[in-house]
């Protein structure tokens, strides 16, 4: 692919934005308007420099290093847990998560009850206090594009549908609900050594296993045979 | 008599099988053969033997016990079910008549209390204080656990299935609201038992510690106002663990909680987090982004040698010198820090050429070093300099061409 660098008129700020982790959407309108127009050529230059670039249909775009690993940084759980908990606040309140995340906004006076309510949550991603929740968690989300501020108000934008993602894999996540439903059935433990993954599943059939007769002649041979 | 030691070098050692095992126990009791079922597929490595040893240590040491009148059944002993529920942060939901039964106890206990002032037997004053704080404690830990219990009921009602009916989903609200929490408010309020056990306890302690001034002590005042100040916890405690329990509970009560596949993911992560900490939500489901930097580099050719250097990044072992070992070799010099380079150049005043004195002071000096210690020097306000023709010097390894300056003097002698 033949890459014209005078049509990248904007090449210098969106990738000084997308390299910061800064997410582009329609809030920045002139980089916004460029990408969607000339989206394959960016794509193509920045997967050159080893970077994907993704464009999301949700209106906006972001970086993601193609060497950056499986290794999540503690802000990204960070933000996680605040779109967790502000999920379930808005729930618990009768109100709809999806249309306060998605282009709704939330006044920082909510803060503090927020982070009194979810304190013992909030706890385990280091932020005590309200100084904290707006340092590490509300400021980290204007970086990088997921919120903007304004006179007091955080207006969500299009990205945090990338956290709003996330709950809906947590949701589809089979074993983690069968964790926390003990009348579910039990996920097959996994080690986190990839390498010994398979062998952590019982080589027993599921009909095999419940069946106790079939379990008890298998026990009393597998014994025979030791002491034999 | 068990070594309580080796309880809990069981425990600890064992606790990767266990605790998939309370979840089974939560729900009843276990045969020997399901018992042997699941542990041999948690050990696809172990022999049927080891599964007979290992049942048979649980047995030894009572943490395994079995059904009355059913010799092939099995159970967790209950006080090694309820440490590992209060581990596990899995609690089960008491019953508020046992608070109402402790408090009873509280002021029947406050009378003991003040029979034995008036007797003025000082030994069973403080033992009755003894027994007073610690059902004080049992109150506090009951509550303790019946907060984490209603959290779990919520969870457990948040993260069902979204396709079952409202009612069905929150039946076991229903239940713990009728159950638990409506007479929790009865007796937490202004006027109800909770309030005036409370009063009651804390006016004898109180006129206790009047007395005690007016007569002579008895017993520690220190130990009064301890037992006091864990009443006023156990007081405070009651009315959060209520507040608390309305607050979870009454949403999904009313049914006027959102209930879609968003609300309850996020139900579902922050179940998973409360019990196992920040790493439980997958991490495959994390978003990634790159790192906000602080400094951002300039231009592309940095950007792209940088991203080669981390594409092609190998992690190398990192060999620690033995404290024991001979080094081979001469020492490794200590790099030489900015103050001992400037005193140097400060000396040698005035230099005809700077990097023709660095090339001489450090003749095996690489590139790279030498033209820091180059554009560090020539800038240092210290020195008034003069920029001289472009020439080539060779270090050892590199030819370098640059304009290089000649140290004409200090700026302070100058001035």
């Amino acid at each position: 692919m033949n890459l014209d660098l005078s049509e990248l008129s904007l090449l210098a700020p969106i990738f000084r934005e997308l390299f910061k982790g800064y997410h582009i959407s329609r809030r920045e309108p002139e980089l916004y308007t460029q990408l969607s127009n000339l989206q394959d050529a960016y794509r193509a230059l920045f997967r050159a420099l080893g970077f994907e670039l993704v464009c999301d249909t949700r209106g906006f775009y972001y970086l993601v290093p193609e060497q950056m690993g499986a290794q999540v940084n503690k802000t990204a759980q960070r933000l996680a847990l605040f779109t967790f908990i502000l999920v379930e606040h808005l729930a618990d309140q009768g109100r709809d998560p999806l249309a306060v995340l998605d282009g709704g906004s939330l006044g920082r006076d909510e803060l503090p009850a927020l982070l009194d309510k979810y304190r013992d949550l909030f706890v385990q991603a280091e932020v005590i206090s309200q100084e904290e929740l707006e340092e590490k968690v509300m400021r980290r989300l204007t970086q990088l594009g997921f919120a903007a501020e304004e006179s007091g108000i955080y207006r969500f934008l299009p990205p945090m549908h990338r956290f709003l993602d996330v709950c809906l894999a947590v949701q589809q996540d089979r074993d983690l609900a069968a964790a926390l439903h003990s009348d579910l059935p039990l996920p097959a433990p996994v080690l986190t050594d990839d390498d010994d993954a398979g062998a952590a599943v019982p080589d027993v059939s599921p009909d095999e296993a419940f069946d106790e007769d079939a379990a008890l002649a298998r026990a009393i041979a597998e014994e025979q045979e030791l002491q034999a | 008599m068990i070594d309580p030691k080796r309880v809990l070098r069981a425990l600890a050692e064992h606790w990767s099988l266990l605790e998939p095992l309370c979840e089974r126990f939560d729900a009843g009791t276990l045969s020997l053969i399901e018992l042997r079922t699941q542990l041999m597929a948690q050990l696809p490595e172990g022999t049927p033997t080891d599964v007979t040893a290992l049942l048979d240590q649980w047995i030894r040491l009572d943490i395994l016990v079995p059904v009355a009148k059913s010799p092939n059944r099995f159970e967790l002993n209950a006080q090694i079910h309820d440490f590992l529920a209060y581990l596990r942060r899995e609690h089960r939901l008491g019953l508020c008549l046992e608070i109402e039964a402790y408090l009873r106890h509280l002021e029947r206990l406050a009378g003991h209390i003040q029979e034995a002032f008036e007797i003025r037997d000082g030994n069973d004053l403080a033992r009755q204080l003894r027994l007073l704080d610690m059902r004080v404690r049992d109150v506090l830990k009951k509550l303790a656990n019946d907060e984490q219990a209603l959290v779990g009921v919520a969870d457990r009602a948040k993260t069902s299935d979204r396709q079952i009916p409202l009612r069905q989903r929150y039946a076991e609200v229903l239940a713990t609201w009728d159950e638990y929490v409506e007479p929790m408010i009865q007796l937490v309020a202004a006027d109800g038992a909770f309030e005036q056990g409370v009063r009651r306890v804390e006016q004898v302690l109180l006129k206790l510690l009047g007395e005690q001034q007016r007569l002579g002590q008895l017993v520690d005042d220190d130990l009064l106002l301890r037992t006091h100040a864990r009443i006023l916890e156990m007081q405070t405690t009651a009315q959060l663990t209520l507040r608390r329990a309305r607050e979870l509970l009454l949403p999904l009560r009313e049914e006027a909680r959102r209930h879609n596949a968003v609300t309850r993911g996020a139900a579902l992560a922050l179940s998973a987090i409360r019990k196992r900490g920040l790493d439980a939500v997958p991490q495959a489901s994390l978003p990634l982004f790159t790192r906000p930097q602080s400094t951002f580099l300039g231009t592309a050719s940095q950007v792209e040698s940088y991203v080669y250097a981390l594409a092609r990044f190998e992690p190398k072992p990192a060999r620690f010198p033995k404290a024991s070992g001979v080094r081979t070799g001469n020492a490794p010099r200590a790099p030489r820090t900015v103050r001992e380079m400037v005193e140097r150049c400060e000396q040698a005043l005035p230099l005809p050429d700077l990097m023709t004195w660095l090339l001489e002071q450090e003749p095996d000096g690489a590139t790279d070093e030498l033209l820091y210690w180059f554009s560090r020097l020539s800038r240092d306000a210290r020195f008034q300099r003069e920029r001289l023709e472009r020439r080539e010097y060779l270090t050892r390894e590199h030819r370098v061409s640059l304009s290089s300056f000649a140290l004409v003097g200090q700026v302070n002698a100058q001035a």
